[in-house]
This record gives C-alpha cells, sequence and structure tokens, in this order.
C-alpha cells in the first residue's frame, strides 16, 4: 500500500507520522494511541470524535489525515495540563455530566473551544456549541449546566487573578 | 473506505489543483471540508485533491459584486460582517443552519453547490441573490448563472472544471427591501426536508416592486419559484396575498416522498414556510439571525 508522510502537532507535542493517503484523521489519531478521540457514527452526526484544529472543534471522521498536515491537533487526553483538570472537566464531574462517558470528550472539546472563544457564553450560546454531540445517557441538561458553571468559574478566577489597579474604576 | 487512494495532493494554486484533475483521469476527486465527500466514500477514486489550500478562502468586493472562495467555510460565513450585512443576513442566516459547528467549520459554500443535492441549505439564499459560480479549467475561467450549474451538477458538464468561487451582484438596496430563510429540518443541526428563502422589494406605497423565492428540497434541484414571483409584483403584501402566494408556490413544487417526509407532507410545508418567509418580510428589513 501506498504511504506518505504527515507532519503536525497533537496536543504541544511536533510528530511525524507515516499514514495512507485515503485514511481518515480518527483512524491515524486512534492508531497513534489517542483513544479518547472516539469512533461513534463515522459520518458526522454524533460529535464523538471530535477534536480542535488550530482550535477549531471538528469532526475527526470527516477529515482526511492528510488535511491535517502542519495544522495543531488537541485531544481530550491535552486539555488536563500537568495533571490538572481543566475547569469544562472538573464541571463535568461536579455536575453529573458524565454517565457511560462516550460522548464526554467531544463534548468537552467543544464546551473548550466555545469558553476560548466566548468566556462568558449564554444557555444558547451553550446549546448551540454542544448541538453536534449526541448523548444517550444524561441528556442534556447537565452538560449545558456544567458549562455555563465552568464559564463562571473560569470568569471568577480571571478576576481574581487581575492585579488591584486594573479591577479599581 | 479510501484504501485505493494512492496519493493524496494540496495544491497551492487553483492552477496544480486543475493540472492533478486533469491528469487523475476521471479517477481524482476534488475535495474541501469533506463533510460530503467522506460520506458517500468511493473504492473507484485513486486520488484526492484537497483544494483548501488552493487560496480559495475569501470573502471581498469587486467592482458592485460580493465574491466568496469555494473553499470559504459555512462558520467562516456566518462571522462575516459583509455576509452579515447582506441582503438582512439571509446567507448568514441559511450558513447557520448548515449542521452543527463542528461540520460548519469544515462545510464549505462551493461543496455546498457542488454536490448537488437539492436540500443544499446555502443554495435558495443564493438563487434570491441572483448568484453565479465562476468554473476554472485549463482554458480559462468563466461565470456560469447558479441556476443553470445547478440542474448540471449531477451530470458530467463540469467534471473538467473546479468551481473556484460563488458571486453575489449587489442586492437590491433600501428600507423597502426585505429578506428572509425558513427551513423546517427533523432537528436542528438535520438537513432541511424544505428550505425558502425570499427577497422583496417595496415601493413608498408598500407594492411589491421586486420579487425573490425560492426553495429547497422540494424539486430535483433548488428552485425559484417564478409563477409566484410574477403573482405578486404589484401588489400589496397583505395577508390574502400571503395565503395566495403560499398556495401558488405549492403547485410549482414538484417534492418527492422519502425517508424523512412524504411529498404531501413537503408540499404542505412549502405553502408554511412561504407564509412564515412572506409574513417576516412584512415584519422586519432583515432575517431574525
Amino acid at each position: 500500500m501506498k504511504t506518505m508522510e504527515l507532519h503536525l502537532t497533537v496536543n504541544g507535542e511536533s510528530l511525524d507520522w507515516t499514514i495512507a493517503p485515503g485514511e481518515l484523521l480518527l483512524d491515524v489519531l486512534r492508531r497513534q494511541g489517542y483513544v479518547g478521540v472516539k469512533r461513534g457514527c463515522e459520518e458526522g452526526e454524533c460529535g464523538a470524535c471530535a477534536v480542535l484544529v488550530d482550535g477549531k472543534p471538528i469532526n475527526s471522521c470527516l477529515m482526511f489525515a492528510a488535511q491535517a498536515e502542519g495544522r495543531h491537533i488537541l485531544t481530550i487526553e491535552g486539555v488536563a495540563v500537568g495533571g490538572k483538570l481543566d475547569p469544562v472537566q472538573e464541571a463535568f464531574l461536579d455536575h453529573g455530566a458524565v454517565q457511560c462517558g462516550f460522548c464526554t470528550p467531544g463534548m468537552v472539546i467543544s464546551a473548550k473551544a466555545l469558553l476560548d472563544r466566548c468566556p462568558d457564553p449564554s444557555e444558547a450560546d451553550v446549546r448551540e456549541a454542544l448541538a453536534g454531540h449526541l448523548c444517550r445517557c444524561t441528556g442534556y441538561l447537565k452538560p449545558v449546566e456544567a458549562v455555563l458553571a465552568a464559564a463562571a468559574k473560569r470568569k471568577h478566577k480571571a478576576r481574581r487573578a487581575k492585579p488591584v489597579a486594573e479591577v479599581a474604576p | 473506505m479510501f484504501d485505493k487512494v494512492e496519493a493524496f495532493y494540496r495544491p497551492a494554486s487553483v492552477r496544480e489543483a486543475l493540472r492533478l484533475l486533469h491528469s487523475g483521469k476521471g479517477q481524482a476527486r476534488v475535495v474541501a471540508g469533506g463533510t460530503d465527500v467522506v460520506v458517500q466514500g468511493g473504492d473507484s477514486i485513486r486520488f484526492l485533491i484537497d483544494i483548501t489550500r488552493a487560496g480559495l478562502s475569501y470573502i471581498r468586493p469587486r467592482g458592485t459584486d460580493l465574491v466568496i472562495g469555494a473553499t470559504t467555510t459555512m462558520a467562516e460565513l456566518e462571522a462575516s460582517p459583509q455576509i452579515q450585512a447582506l441582503a438582512g443576513g439571509l446567507l448568514c442566516r441559511a450558513a447557520r443552519t448548515c449542521g452543527s459547528l463542528p461540520i460548519r467549520n469544515l462545510a464549505t459554500l462551493g461543496g455546498n453547490m457542488a454536490n448537488g443535492s437539492a436540500a443544499a441549505d446555502t443554495a435558495a439564499p443564493l438563487l434570491v441573490l441572483d448568484a453565479a459560480v465562476v468554473m476554472a479549467d485549463a482554458k480559462g475561467r468563466r461565470k456560469v448563472p447558479l441556476a443553470e450549474y445547478l440542474v448540471n451538477v449531477r451530470t458530467l458538464r463540469y467534471a473538467k472544471f473546479l468551481l473556484v468561487e460563488v458571486v453575489i451582484p449587489e442586492p437590491p438596496q433600501g428600507k423597502g427591501c426585505r429578506w428572509s430563510f425558513q427551513k423546517l429540518g427533523r432537528t436542528a443541526v438535520d438537513i432541511s426536508l424544505v428550505n425558502v428563502a425570499a427577497g422583496l422589494q417595496l415601493d413608498s406605497r408598500g407594492r411589491v416592486k421586486w420579487a425573490r423565492i425560492s426553495l429547497g428540497a422540494v424539486a430535483p434541484t433548488p428552485m425559484r419559484a417564478p409563477g409566484a414571483e410574477k403573482r405578486m409584483t404589484g401588489r400589496i403584501l397583505d395577508q390574502a396575498l400571503l395565503a395566495e402566494i403560499g398556495a401558488e408556490v405549492a403547485r410549482e413544487v414538484s417534492p418527492i416522498s422519502d425517508a424523512r417526509a412524504s411529498a404531501e407532507y413537503r408540499r404542505e410545508i412549502c405553502s408554511v414556510l412561504t407564509r412564515r418567509a412572506l409574513d417576516e418580510c412584512s415584519a422586519h428589513a432583515g432575517c431574525s439571525l
């Protein structure tokens, strides 16, 4: 079988892989051990395979691996930094937004992208961001609550971290 | 699924993409967002040509036209101030309904046309806006009216061409101009069962001076409803006219029954969505975004 070289960055690590030209990003990521990227419907309906490409959520089952050349990929494995969970992950645990866990990596990835882009989302914004992620256990209320709580927590932290002089009117 | 693929190309220009398409001798497939190409699969595909790096992602004015590069994504359209301002946000509204955000970050405007689906969400607004597509081949470029393109896209007529951009002429301007996009899907991120786009220009006495009504998923291709458009012209947009036009549109469409809806249901929904679109036009100047 014909192969080609792929250079990309996954979770901050610069990598060179050998792939088949027709392989999908989902298949390559899972083969390389990023099994937090879930194989669900394989046709872009369920969102379980979502990863961030240059900060934007996409379904990795719909992208050819070769299209990731030179791109920065973030998978669920790279969301916690130095063993510390992201506020979105903490909030999913605190709010019981995880049941079987299959949809969770995709939901967390999309939620993180939302909060990075829009730190103070409305409930409608959150629902819009999670709309491509199917959950067959908990439903959607708890994940939505978790993302809103994570946003509030991140905002609180950001305010506390600011020097006093900047906060004063 | 793509086991027969021997090479994946990422041309940096349209010229290079066309050269690769030509040398692929019918076994090359052009891919951009991949949201249709990947799902359709293909054991006969030996070469994939990714055009997302060929310099076709842009939204810019050219003279009085607005030109959108073929690989501009739905998410980029939604976020563009130019597209938000164009025709009361008509195209912006439609781009937002093209599936979930992870889909809209991949799916492109050119792909939505080139895939040739009767249900393409952005086709009806582009028909209302009298859009054209620019096709490139080795000999040069030519502009084709979108309606003509949509009729032929599923034949082999454009096999040697690359759709490079969508051209939107300056739409009617002023406070008499009204726009609406209506879509019915099974869920918020589903494909259209029916979609309707409308554009109206009213004169100072509230009479319809210019009218466009287009529909998707109710005929072999996205279509205009010329009978309804003609019937509205010169008339006051009141409730009686809304009902009359809704009924006229239902006569003009030729829907089929499939897994999502029956032909009878689709025909009824054409009336309902057309009335809603015209109702929105009578109430607001632009689409509710």
